[in-house]
């Protein structure tokens, strides 16, 4: 494998709902016996799929399509009840608002945290703090405990980390969004230049023309399987046009 | 030369040392006197149990190597500093595992640092008491080389708790009933591991035998005595009861690891 890639293979999901989940003994030694298999979720089903290295990849598909799920699976952060998943090369996520962020940890001391889950040295990490402060723009803040930043500075921060740590692998779930206009501009920048340098992107957003204008090629996933993949104008007008049909979809098409 | 570590390897021990790290500050956070804190408290314990069996109840403490030291206190502090360090272990592993939930949702990293990490808080502070007790050994001349059986007996203590701690962490993320019992359980277990009181109190005839057997063979029981021996009596343990120890603590500790590892990637969804 190259450094950079992703590969999926026939890879499932499945969760059990909140309801079906004993949370306490007595609750479960009530429940010896029954079968609970009807409950069973299947967030992803029979994924395949083949993330070029040094390729930017988008992910479409409506609320609860699997999207942040697969995700999470490249992520490393669950393990796919079936099939297999293997990335090579360092890999930053930006998955949720505080991805990755302890709350009673300093801005700074997270950024420490961070890097020392990615595999990062202290050294390189306090190389690379002045640019992560700078970028997040959040100044004196980064002494104070991150619980208390708003959510915008929470992704500023965050963003600031993925994208500084030389990730050979980046995965962005539409978190950004949270940011304001002059942010997310520096985003895409930022985005375009790891890309230059031979980045792995993969991400995930609602918003069309984002996607046309960054992805090299978007795959659609529907109820957990992937319908479509290949180029990002073909894949992404065939999801608008099953989604306008599909009354109640929250998609916004920002043109 | 530098020790040669793989990456992952280097990762995992930079991870132990920050919630190492992380757990010493959370634990006294705010706190002026910091670790002064866990002294006191087992000076306290000590003195509390002193003063309750030695004075109120008039227990005689065994006689140590050098024919005096008839001090309940030091008795009952080497006893306690293994059985704290099994409770201490035991318990926390639970709230490290919790603490950490939250981030292990949001990003990966190997879980079991973070128990390792809470661990290696604990046996800092473990080495710290455990040298007061040998300070105030040597003031009373009691002491001998025989004290490493009392650092041997810690070691086998922290990884029997490991192991025990890993598997009640797994379960008590999908039940938290589990901290619960496991609460309970300690409470028990006090009184079945002779801390408070010398073995040779059950050496009565309507103490029946099995009780006997059970607190001459539960694991923490071998381990305080075996710490027993080599900081009190100082005289070299029974060697069954090494071999014992030994195997209970290894053992316990491969199935906890093994056992949390094939669970460790479902946590990210019980948590």
């Amino acid at each position: 494998m190259t450094t950079g890639e992703i590969t999926i293979s026939d890879v499932s999901k499945r969760f059990r709902l909140d309801r079906d989940r004993p949370s306490s003994l007595k609750e479960a030694v009530l429940r010896i016996g029954r079968t609970t298999d009807i409950d069973d979720f299947w967030v992803l089903r029979n994924v395949d799929l083949h993330i070029e290295p040094d390729s930017f990849f988008g992910l479409v598909g409506h609320n609860g399509s699997g999207k942040s799920t697969l995700l999470r699976l490249i992520a490393n952060i669950h393990r796919p009840t079936t099939g297999e998943i293997t990335t090579e090369g360092r890999m930053s996520a930006l998955l949720e608002l505080g991805s990755g962020f302890h709350p009673d940890l300093t801005g700074r001391e997270n950024v420490f945290l961070n890097g020392t889950m990615l595999g990062l040295t202290r050294k390189h990490m306090a190389e690379v703090m002045d640019d992560i402060i700078g970028f997040s723009g959040i100044g004196d803040f980064i002494d104070e405990p991150v619980k208390i930043y708003s959510s915008g500075m929470y992704v500023r921060l965050g963003f600031a980390v993925a994208v500084n740590v030389n990730p050979e692998i980046l995965l962005v779930d539409e978190v950004i969004a949270v940011g304001d206009e002059e942010f997310q501009r520096r985003c895409m920048d930022h985005m375009h230049r790891l890309r230059e340098n031979g980045t792995t992107i993969v991400l995930v957003s609602h918003d069309a023309a984002l996607m046309r204008s960054l992805c090299d090629r978007v795959g659609w996933l529907d109820h957990g399987r992937l319908v479509e993949v290949g180029d990002p104008d073909d894949v992404i007008d065939a999801y608008l046009k099953h989604a306008s049909q599909d009354e109640g979809d929250t998609l916004t098409a920002r043109d | 030369m530098m020790l040669t570590l793989s990456p992952s390897a280097r990762k995992s021990a930079n991870l132990i040392i920050h919630f190492a790290e992380r757990e010493s500050k959370a634990r006294y956070k705010r706190s002026l006197l910091g670790w002064f804190w866990s002294f006191a408290n087992s000076l306290t314990t000590v003195a509390v149990y002193s003063f309750v069996f030695g004075a109120v109840y008039n227990a005689q403490p065994p006689i140590t190597d050098n024919g005096r030291a008839e001090n309940f206190g030091l008795y009952l502090f080497t006893g306690l500093i293994a059985w704290t360090v099994f409770t201490g272990v035991v318990t926390g592993c639970m709230g490290w595992l919790q603490d950490v939930s939250d981030l292990r949702k949001k990003i990966y990293f190997p879980t079991e640092t973070a128990l390792l990490g809470g661990a290696a808080c604990n046996a800092i502070q473990t080495a710290l008491e455990a040298a007061v007790l040998l300070v105030i050994m040597a003031l009373f001349t009691n002491i001998s080389w025989t004290a490493l059986f009392l650092v041997f007996a810690l070691l086998l203590t922290m990884m029997f708790a490991l192991g025990v701690g890993f598997i009640v962490a797994v379960l008590n993320a999908r039940y938290r009933d589990i901290q619960y019992l496991t609460g309970v359980l300690i409470g028990v277990g006090f009184f079945l591991v002779p801390v408070v009181y010398p073995p040779s109190l059950l050496e009565r005839d309507d103490v029946p035998e099995i009780g006997r057997q059970l607190v001459t063979w539960n694991p923490p029981a071998i381990f305080v005595e075996i710490a027993r021996d080599g900081a009190y009596f100082l005289q070299t343990p029974d060697p069954l009861k090494v071999l014992v120890a030994t195997a209970w603590a290894v053992g316990t500790f491969t199935v906890g690891w093994l056992y949390f590892r094939s669970r460790s990637m479902e946590i990210s969804e019980e948590l």
